[in-house]
């Protein structure tokens, strides 16, 4: 009995049968119960889709739940606005940063502090310095957020949340836009800060990381907590059957036989959105019936990489040869025609156009050709038959093919784009993070349909920022860093220790 | 089919509500709503001559805002399409002062006053789509641009002789449409802009691939150039079209209605072009159906002023209370169908 | 000459005065994400209100006050349908902008039905300011002015240390470049929003109650002259920047005080011709300024669009 009570005293943070419906029908949260204690690191681990960013949203105030209730020290509390939960020492760092990228690290972090009406800037960069240099950062809190390294930003965020002296920290998903060392430091950093006696949440779905740094585990799946455990008694496999729910379905890749080079790259310059130089001298080439990846960590040339290849970035200087055409800064159009298919990375954005029928957005690259369309004449008859036949060869879910295809689930709008760019007769694939945001069962669709391709004689440029796709898929990888390639490495030699070295630009 | 009756119920319920608004005005001032409506009514179809007025009225409102409605899909917010109208006007003028009789002086006419729109609308739409400057300021102030130079030309360089006035001097008889029935001002140009611009609009929009690209362009730029289309150079097709449509709309009121060139000649159509584009949801049939219901609010407010001794103001308060009930209606309906109000 | 000159640059003060605090106004709501186009309606508000209020009290600053006030609720009506409604911003001004014009032409016209053109028998007169206007040339341009000139030449530089030396300017910064992040940082993006409008309402009334008050003393519903979209293309020329926008005004200013000044010198049959050509001007020069000047012009990252809570 006491020491249960000992027990309850040192839950800093509890949440009772919490429910969330999103108003698309999607139970995000069914039900979840789960506690926090003083001084532990405590890992989240699940799926995309599992619920574990809806039940942050859920801590931190940014959306409310349907029921349920949250114990901060005890006591009963409601959380309905981000402010709340920075009032109750929660502090989060979410994926995606809630940074304002034309703002300095200073004005960044007084943002989140209560302020007086006269801004004492000084006053916080002293604060920044104290804080940072209490676990031994470096930060300059006079620079600019958009000219900080995506590992920077993170330590921007840690700070922020530390000088509203959060007691209770919450990482979500922190290591996936960071390299290996990267996350070596992030982890000896939070190690430290449970040192100093804070409460850490780490929501993560992969599974040797959670064992690496955790002191208890508790796995979400589809809206419900499944278990909690601690890594002592555990292991990797039992942890990833956890999450799934049953077996992975498994992946066959076949042997390669890669044919003639299809896409040659030669020493490719290109500018970034701010003028820098993104590109800087990229070669390659890509042949029929292989998949090279790039492998490297996000914001290293690979997005400028791929718009200039695909027309929707200017090229400075290098040429782009295609089956022996010169796809140099030619018109996106132009480029889609000669047979080059895009997935991008950015699905709503880029890849569809929400507010369309799926007809549509299947015709959206080729409606202006026959026999889509004749003398800019639309042919609606024709269009719909493609479409319904691209629904049933994909296994697209959509009640029908005139439904706007923001009413799709995220693996069905990949399936649509992918559907697409292959109804093209494409030679050549390039993919950008196609798994990114879907479920395992998606993801392992996809991988199987990009293999299919490469047996079919398709060249595939597959750039990701997951390493553990790259490794799993590519015939040949290529390591980017700094807008060049560092290295090239064979799918049958490949030594992740220097991968992790080159990705970070070591030689 | 359910998007249609959507379309139709939206339109519905931000008129009904927009009347129901504006009651209030005629309350303050005390006037009847009811013999209001009544009175607009009347003033708008209680005749053959009325109605054929309606008609007249509607035409204008019309092909502005078919040029509109394309320019909107296009999310492009030309609302400088007054400018483009005075400029359409003021060429398609030039152009037949200066054919003098001749068959081909309408069509040629016709043809340079699309053009004067077009050029005129093509400075916005190359700032915007080359420079990015938005259009909604650039359009606005060259409506200022256009009024005050049409108003100098008429009244110094071009102004008639033979008139005290600022205007231009009569167009000759074949610049001037045929009057369809007798003893009204039923042009022939209403039964052009009704049978043939309005099919061929609705066909550019629905049916074609141009149609497409506007659309796809409106709602994902992004996602447009990446499937190959080439968005700058749709915006500015688009913004060039409802500028060539303004000014057609311009040189129909010269050559069917007022025969010569004015500075009074739109009480503001190109606004009012707005108000009709986003009502009818840039579907060219709804825009037809309100086109001709502004117009009768118009020709029958006027006689409800005179009946009921209201001032003027009504017109331009009622379009602003119905875009905002437009912007409105999505939110409203999906109130009522949560309520269960209406069937879905 | 000399005294011509300074002359033209006297009336380039007061006739920049409408467009520096209009421009000012929307520079602040713009720093917060909101384009607002029902300015020119703002604007037209202030000088029927004003003027009404000075018409009937005969009190010229109880006018002044009416302004202001309607100012202030037009701003919050466009609050009302784009930050708490959510609705798209730039039909929401344009909507409201029509709405004022036909509210002012039918009021005017309901209250004023009969007989002559009503007029104000008074106007608020420059304020010489004691041993500063007695300096030559600069005296007489800068500090023998109205209140109004004072009030602008001073909510330049306040408006700029309000926007980037305090906690609400870098909040409202922040919401201008992304309202979600600035929300998900606990900031209270409509609380902040709505000021920036009446501080909006207030500066743009004050320009639509000069015009009645101490520029012309009658009233028209044609009174604001598109002088709201030309704040709005000083805005973007002067970078989003009170400051900027002060010296943007300032040039309009002088275009508009030009075709006055030319107007009254030129005499003989060319006069009239020559004044009506010249009304075209501040238009163009707008026009063509942007066309030079507003290619390059990255205003906040987020000006325009809705903000969604999740």
């Amino acid at each position: 009995m006491t020491n249960s009570s000992s027990f309850s005293n040192n839950i800093v943070l509890c949440v009772k049968d919490i429910k969330k419906v999103y108003p698309n029908g999607v139970v995000a949260n069914d039900g979840v119960s789960f506690s926090l204690l003083k001084g532990e690191i405590h890992s989240i681990l699940g799926e995309n889709g599992a619920g574990k960013t809806t039940l942050i949203k859920i801590i931190t105030g940014c959306i409310t739940p349907d029921s349920g209730e949250i114990y901060v020290h005890g006591n009963r509390v409601n959380i309905n606005s981000p402010m709340d939960a920075i009032n109750l020492k929660i502090g989060v760092i979410h994926q995606h940063f809630t940074l304002i990228p034309s703002l300095t690290v200073a004005e960044n972090i007084a943002l989140s502090l209560p302020l007086n009406f006269s801004l004492d800037l000084e006053n916080i960069k002293k604060k920044i310095r104290d804080i940072a240099k209490s676990i031994n950062l470096e930060i300059n809190p006079d620079a600019k957020i958009e000219e900080l390294s995506v590992g920077l930003r993170q330590r921007v965020e840690i700070i922020k949340i530390l000088c509203q002296d959060a007691e209770i920290l919450i990482f979500d998903e922190p290591t996936s836009v960071l390299t290996p060392l990267e996350v070596k430091k992030l982890f000896s950093m939070i190690r430290e800060l449970k040192s100093r006696g804070k409460s850490i949440i780490l929501i993560t779905h992969k599974v040797k990381e959670a064992l690496s740094i955790s002191d208890r585990i508790t796995i979400m799946r589809r809206g419900r907590i499944i278990k909690t455990l601690t890594p002592s008694e555990t292991n990797e496999d039992e942890l990833a059957f956890l999450i799934v729910g049953d077996v992975r379905p498994s992946f066959i890749a076949r042997e390669s036989n890669p044919g003639e080079p299809l896409l040659i790259v030669k020493n490719l310059k290109v500018l970034g959105d701010r003028k820098e130089i993104a590109v800087n001298g990229v070669s390659f080439f890509i042949r029929s019936g292989e998949i090279v990846g790039i492998a490297g960590v996000a914001g290293n040339g690979q997005k400028e990489l791929v718009e200039a290849l695909t027309g929707l970035r200017r090229v400075e200087s290098g040429s782009i040869i295609f089956k022996g055409m010169d796809l140099t800064n030619k018109s996106p159009r132009f480029i889609i025609r000669s047979g080059i298919a895009y997935i991008p990375e950015d699905r709503i954005r880029r890849g569809v156009i929400p507010n369309l029928s799926v007809a549509e957005n299947l015709i959206l690259k080729s409606f202006d050709s026959p026999p889509y369309s004749r003398s800019m004449i639309m042919n609606r008859n024709i269009i719909e038959s493609f479409a319904q036949n691209l629904i049933n060869i994909f296994g697209i879910v959509t009640p029908n093919s005139q439904i706007a295809v923001r009413n799709l689930s995220g693996g069905n709008i990949q399936k649509l784009i992918v559907a697409r760019e292959l109804s093209n007769h494409a030679n050549v694939l390039i993919a950008e993070n196609p798994s990114a945001g879907l479920d395992v069962r998606s993801t392992e669709t996809l991988h199987q349909m990009l293999s299919d391709l490469r047996s079919k004689g398709i060249g595939i440029l597959l750039i990701s920022a997951d390493l553990d796709e790259i490794l799993k898929l590519s015939d040949r990888v290529l390591i980017m860093f700094n807008g060049r390639i560092v290295g090239e490495l064979d799918r049958n030699n490949i030594d992740m220790n220097k991968v992790a070295k080159l990705m970070l630009g070591a030689t | 089919m359910m998007e249609f009756y959507k379309s139709l119920y939206r339109a519905l319920l931000a008129i009904a509500i927009s009347f129901a608004i504006t009651s209030i005005l005629f309350v303050l001032t005390g006037a009847n709503p009811f013999l209001a409506y009544y009175y607009i009514f009347f003033g708008a179809f209680g005749d053959l001559l009325l109605i054929t007025e309606t008609f007249v009225r509607a035409t204008p409102i019309l092909l502005v805002s078919l040029g509109l409605a394309i320019s909107f899909k296009c999310k492009v917010w030309n609302i400088g399409a007054e400018g483009q109208l005075y400029i359409g006007a003021m060429i398609g003028t030039l152009a037949a002062l200066s054919m003098g009789e001749s068959s081909l002086t309408l069509l040629i006419s016709i043809l340079f006053a699309i053009l004067g729109g077009a050029a005129w609308a093509s400075i916005p739409a190359f700032m915007k789509a080359r420079l990015g400057i938005n259009e909604v300021i650039t359009t606005f102030l060259m409506n200022y641009v256009a009024i005050n130079l049409i108003q100098w030309l008429l009244a110094f360089p071009l102004k008639s002789p033979e008139t005290l006035f600022p205007e231009s001097a009569r167009i000759p008889s074949s610049a001037i449409f045929p009057i369809i029935i007798n003893h009204t001002r039923f042009h022939l140009g209403i039964l052009i802009s009704f049978l043939i611009i309005l099919p061929l609009m609705y066909f550019l929009m629905m049916k074609t691939t141009f149609g497409f690209k506007v659309k796809a362009v409106g709602e994902n730029p992004e996602a447009a150039r990446y499937g190959g289309i080439n968005v700058g150079r749709t915006i500015f097709i688009a913004l060039v079209i409802s500028g060539a449509l303004a000014g057609m709309a311009g040189f129909f009121e010269v050559s069917g209605i007022q025969y010569r060139m004015r500075p009074t000649i739109s009480p503001g159509y190109g606004y009012t072009g707005i108000v009709i584009a986003l009502l009818g949801q840039n579907n060219p049939i709804g825009i037809a159906f309100a086109s001709i219901f502004i117009a009768a609010i118009i020709n029958g407010s006027s006689t409800m002023s005179r009946m009921l001794n209201q001032p003027q103001g009504i017109v331009d308060f009622i379009q602003g209370v119905l875009i905002i009930m437009i912007l409105l209606s999505d939110m409203i309906l999906r109130y009522l169908e949560k309520k269960e109000l209406i069937l879905r | 000459m000399i005294e011509l000159i300074i002359g033209l640059l006297a009336t380039t003060m007061a006739t920049s005065t409408v467009l520096i605090l209009a421009s000012i106004g929307e520079t602040i709501v713009e720093r917060g994400g909101l384009l607002n186009l029902s300015i020119e309606g703002t604007m037209l508000i202030g000088a029927f209100l004003g003027f009404l209020g000075a018409y009937f009290t005969g009190n010229l600053w109880l006018g002044l006050l009416m302004a202001i006030i309607g100012g202030i609720i037009t701003t919050l009506i466009f609050g009302l349908l784009v930050v708490k409604l959510n609705l798209n911003q730039v039909i929401s001004g344009l909507a409201i902008n029509l709405l004022t014009y036909g509210l002012c032409l039918y009021f005017f016209r309901y209250t004023f039905s009969q007989g002559a053109m009503p007029y104000l028998k008074e106007l608020i007169y420059p304020l010489p300011i004691p041993f500063l206007s007695q300096i030559p040339i600069i005296g007489p341009i800068l500090f023998n002015q109205t209140i109004f000139v004072y009030i602008a030449l001073i909510s330049a530089p306040f408006i700029y240390y309000l926007l980037f030396r305090t906690s609400f300017g870098l909040k409202l910064r922040a919401i201008g470049e992304d309202p979600s992040i600035a929300y998900r940082l606990g900031i209270n993006v409509n609380k902040i929003r709505y000021m920036a409008l009446i501080l909006e309402g207030i500066l743009v009334g004050m320009a639509g109650g000069m015009l009645c008050l101490s520029m012309f003393n009658v009233f028209d519903v044609r009174i604001t002259g598109a002088k709201g979209f030309i704040a709005i293309s000083i805005v973007i020329l002067g970078r989003w920047n009170p400051i900027g926008a002060l010296g943007g005004a300032i040039i309009f200013g002088f275009t508009e005080a030009l075709s006055l000044w030319v107007g009254t010198l030129i005499i003989g049959p060319l006069s009239a011709s020559m004044s009506q050509l010249l009304s075209t001007l501040p238009y163009s020069v707008a026009i063509i300024a942007l066309l030079i000047g507003g290619r390059r012009a990255k205003g906040p990252a987020g000006l325009g669009s809705p903000f969604l809570k999740e």
